[in-house]
């Protein structure tokens, strides 16, 4: 297909904010401008979604192609294509820019402007790392996502933004940077940035694993692996609503996207190798950030924690190297990053109406809002992974491709699945049972547009839980022939 | 019989100078014309004649090309730097017409310094280069910090030529000549010379451990100069440190290719770890400076996998970054005169958006962050040095740029989170304006777009 869709789906947003950017501020209104850039937001979508229709699930490789040079002296290249790992990750970004645009409808007011420039081109550099198959170009995108997630931290944030946007860009670049010498690296040794040709170039062992090493501290820091976590929490605790769903949404993915599509293809030989490390750091970081969760105050921290947690068994079911572990591992990126944005949509819902994120200064909200506490548990429920939901999908198949690898990793996932159920269980019912605490019964139930975006959510859970072969199908084959 | 044809540029300069010295008595504006007129000329000659002016020297086509592009871009710069040190002079009531002779001295040091062939010809470009920044440093002559950097900075740059004189003497002595190209074999005694020779101009581009006076010297002298001593001369004295560096073969000698490496290094975390305290705007710039001297110092000892491309890639960025930063710094005052302190910077969101923006792009591009040109700069460097197998060197390089992002994104912000606690007086010259857009959009087309550039850097160096 000749029609150049990847590059407009990059542009569309950019050339958005462009405009935008140009628009004469003073003239315009808050709403003119939320309503112009969830125009632009939902046009992305829907050209996002000529992508799993158009695209040929028979064929195997990459699709939709664009090829332009960028560099005559080395073989760097803008060279975009995706496959079936690629869409659904897309798809899952362009529906999420809009659900952030119409959550701070109300609850931004400074500055709106600037904050619909910065979502558009964090859509932008985001869509673009899923689309690139050139290393630099990808390196170029997985960058340049940190400049406008600095700034939304930055100015929209809490009350100790800085010290978390600081943190966030600082951890994520440090872990960079090492990405960048390795690409380096492989670039001068087989003279291509060509991701096709590199995942057939055969690296020496010794080599490999250095250079596994250099890529595993850029992902594991973004995913975020159990050491290199801490700032996960704090960027969440400080971000805005719509950062935090953004960047436990699609961020987080960039990392474990990067370990399926560099690292693995690239390095086999040295996933091999640090099978056992990688692990044993998931195993740690399900159990320990898990219990951590247990004992958090305030509700976004402990969502965050449990996003540390859920990303753990990505990590392990990447790493697994099998179909299943595989599938089941880009099931529950998926997963998580509808539940894990929705639960931080859900606890922005009542932060914008109470102010505080203490579950302590929640009691008995079900009697006031029922239609909240409602997709609270939908969602609640969806992520302790029952049946039926999409977060049950993901994990079951995580854990029974563990058994063919390592029992006891078997028996760590699964103590993880029981904390897990029991941290979501025990915020429920401190916020949503018990007697109505008096400062409480003032809150509103959901307006029309949370509930529109909170059903949207919802309806794509339980979808995804009960007919999980609408994803299957998308990445199976690329998942057997690109990477493993 | 000595052939005054090949010196044309300097000449030509020469008679700027004296045009100068007697019109600018009678009328200072007209020097500033007269200046800028005649270095369009020189462009337009170095251009097309350029090459007709070393037919007979012993330089290779290499080396000529590198000489004429240098002073190509050392004339564009001064174009530049005179009409905005025009408006920046006036502002401070210092507009007097000896600075632009200053400006002029300088530059011809700079000319004999890179197209010199033996070391007493380099030592006297240096020397007339060197003195003008003395003075350029103290213009500010009502000014107690202004006349310390100048003293500060004459006391050890007369130290620093001390040891150049010594080293070249000591050269002499051993191989009984001046000229690069009969320095062939090195005794000890020579290395040593030239170990000191090499101490000398890394004083002069400020490298770690020789850069103690960079952030006093910046500091204390007008904004203007601080501008100066950061752009051109610096770029002459690295063209020319690069010369030697190749036509005297030392990545053969190791014991200066230790010295090499080691100053690099120290240069590249100096650079940085001085950088994170500072409050003062120019200080972090100088800090910031050293730490580039680092990555261009990596750039020169990785030459012979790439070519001069990749240093002239680095320095073109450099200077255009420079140069912007600065053309915004000279464009905010308070009522009490320039902003010294960076939170001086603070709500420069809000008071003027398209300067913000524009020192987003130049700090993101220092940082090296993509999408801006900064990021290749970089990237060049870095794969000619791994190339090269400077591994440790290239890993000491990344590491100090994710400190160095540090204290851009603090710069960054103080301009956009902060409340600006004075007003500022925006002083909207339409020249200031002009360059730092124009510097943003070149930073930014040259990442999308790097062909042209460096396609035309390539042609020149086979």
């Amino acid at each position: 297909m000749s029609f150049p869709i990847l590059s407009l789906l990059i542009l569309t947003p950019l050339i958005g904010a462009l405009t935008l950017s140009l628009s004469n501020s003073a003239q315009l209104k808050n709403k003119t401008i939320f309503a112009s850039g969830l125009w632009i937001a939902t046009g992305e979508f829907i050209l996002s979604l000529l992508l799993p229709i158009f695209y040929d699930k028979a064929e195997n490789g990459y699709q939709f192609t664009e090829f332009h040079t960028w560099f005559d002296k080395f073989d760097i290249n803008y060279y975009l294509g995706v496959d079936g790992v690629s869409i659904p990750l897309i798809l899952l970004t362009t529906f999420l820019v809009p659900i952030c645009l119409l959550c701070s409808w109300n609850s931004i007011q400074n500055r709106v402007k600037e904050f619909v420039i910065y979502f558009l081109l964090l859509e932008s550099f985001i869509i673009g790392v899923f689309v690139s198959i050139d290393l630099v170009i990808f390196y170029v995108f997985f960058e340049a996502v940190l400049i406008p997630m600095f700034l939304i931290i930055g100015i929209w944030g809490g009350e100790n933004r800085l010290y978390a946007t600081f943190k966030f860009f600082l951890y994520t670049l440090a872990g960079s940077v090492l990405m960048l010498l390795a690409i380096i690296y492989i670039i001068s040794i087989t003279n291509t940035g060509n991701i096709e040709i590199i995942s057939k170039f055969i690296f020496d062992e010794n080599i490999q694993l250095i250079l596994f090493l250099c890529f595993f501290a850029s992902f594991a820091v973004k995913v975020p692996m159990f050491p290199f976590h801490t700032w996960l929490p704090d960027a969440h605790v400080q971000a805005p609503t719509s950062g935090s769903v953004i960047l436990a949404g699609v961020l987080l993915k960039l990392g474990a996207y990067g370990f399926m599509r560099l690292s693995i293809p690239f390095f086999e030989f040295a996933s091999y190798y640090f099978q056992p490390l990688i692990f044993s750091l998931s195993c740690i970081a399900i159990v320990y950030t898990s219990i951590v969760a247990l004992r958090q105050t305030d509700m976004k921290k402990m969502i965050a924690y449990s996003s540390v947690a859920h990303m753990g068994f990505v990590t392990i079911g990447i790493f697994t190297l099998t179909q299943d572990g595989m599938n089941g591992a880009y099931f529950q990126m998926i997963s998580h990053g509808i539940v894990s944005a929705a639960l931080f949509l859900i606890v922005g819902v009542v932060y914008e109406r109470h102010h505080t994120r203490m579950i302590s200064d929640y009691s008995g909200v079900t009697n006031i809002m029922p239609k909240y506490s409602f997709f609270f548990m939908v969602f609640m429920l969806s992520s302790v992974g029952l049946p039926g939901t999409s977060g049950f999908v993901g994990e079951f198949l995580v854990i029974m491709s563990t058994i063919s690898v390592n029992v006891y990793l078997t028996i760590f996932t699964a103590v993880g699945v029981i904390l897990g159920a029991s941290y979501m269980l025990l915020l429920y019912k401190n916020v949503n049972f018990g007697d109505v605490k008096s400062d409480i019964k003032k809150l509103t139930d959901l307006t029309t547009i949370e509930i529109f975006y909170f059903t949207c959510l919802a309806f794509l859970t339980i979808l995804l839980g009960i007919y999980p072969k609408l994803l299957f199908d998308m990445i199976d084959a690329s998942i057997s022939i690109g990477i493993l | 019989m000595i052939d005054f044809y090949s010196f044309a540029p300097e000449i030509f300069l020469l008679t700027l100078i004296l045009i100068s010295i007697t019109l600018g008595v009678l009328n200072k504006d007209a020097t500033i014309t007269i200046n800028t007129t005649g270095f369009s000329l020189l462009i337009i000659f170095l251009i097309f004649k350029g090459h007709s002016l070393y037919q007979n020297s012993l330089f290779s086509l290499n080396t000529i090309n590198l000489i004429l592009l240098s002073k190509i871009i050392l004339s564009i710069g001064s174009i530049v730097f005179i009409l905005l040190s025009r408006r920046s002079l006036k502002n401070e009531n210092l507009f007097r017409y000896e600075y632009i002779l200053f400006i002029l001295f300088a530059i011809l040091g700079s000319f004999v310094l890179i197209s010199s062939d033996n070391f007493l010809t380099a030592f006297i470009g240096l020397e007339l280069q060197s003195l003008s920044l003395y003075l350029m440093a103290a213009f500010n002559t009502k000014n107690l910090n202004s006349n310390e950097a100048g003293i500060k900075y004459f006391s050890l740059g007369a130290l620093s030529s001390g040891f150049l004189l010594f080293g070249i003497s000591m050269i002499y002595f051993d191989t009984a000549s001046f000229t690069f190209q009969n320095l062939a074999n090195f005794s000890t005694i020579s290395e040593v010379g030239l170990a000191l020779v090499l101490i000398a101009l890394f004083f002069k581009v400020s490298a770690a451990p020789f850069h103690i006076w960079t952030p006093d010297v910046y500091e204390g002298s007008p904004t203007i100069s601080a501008l100066f001593f950061a752009s051109l001369p610096k770029f002459a004295s690295l063209i020319f440190l690069f010369r030697i560096y190749h036509e005297l073969n030392i990545s053969k000698i190791d014991s200066l290719n230790y010295i090499f490496q080691l100053v690099c290094a120290i240069s590249l975390l100096v650079g940085v770890y001085g950088a994170i305290t500072q409050k003062v705007i120019k200080r972090l710039l100088a800090f910031s400076s050293i730490n580039h001297i680092g990555f261009i110092l990596l750039a020169i000892m990785s030459y012979q996998y790439m070519s001069e491309g990749t240093i002239f890639f680095y320095l073109i960025i450099y200077l255009v970054t420079i140069f912007g930063v600065f053309s915004v710094i000279l464009n905010l005052r308070t009522s009490e005169g320039e902003i010294t302190l960076l939170t001086g910077l603070n709500g420069l969101k809000a008071s003027s958006r398209s300067k913000a923006i524009s020192m987003l792009v130049f700090l993101f591009s220092l940082a090296g962050i993509p999408p801006f040109a900064g990021f290749f700069a970089k990237f060049f460097i870095l794969s000619a040095s791994i190339n090269e197998g400077l591994y440790l060197l290239s890993v000491i390089a990344v590491i100090s740029s994710v400190i160095a992002a540090f204290y851009y994104l603090s710069v960054i912000k103080n301009m956009f989170f902060n409340e600006s606690e004075n007003e500022l007086l925006l002083d909207n010259s339409k020249l200031s304006s002009f360059i730092f857009i124009f510097s943003a959009l070149v930073l930014t087309l040259f990442f999308f777009y790097p062909d042209p550039l460096i396609n035309l850097i390539d042609s020149l160096f086979y």
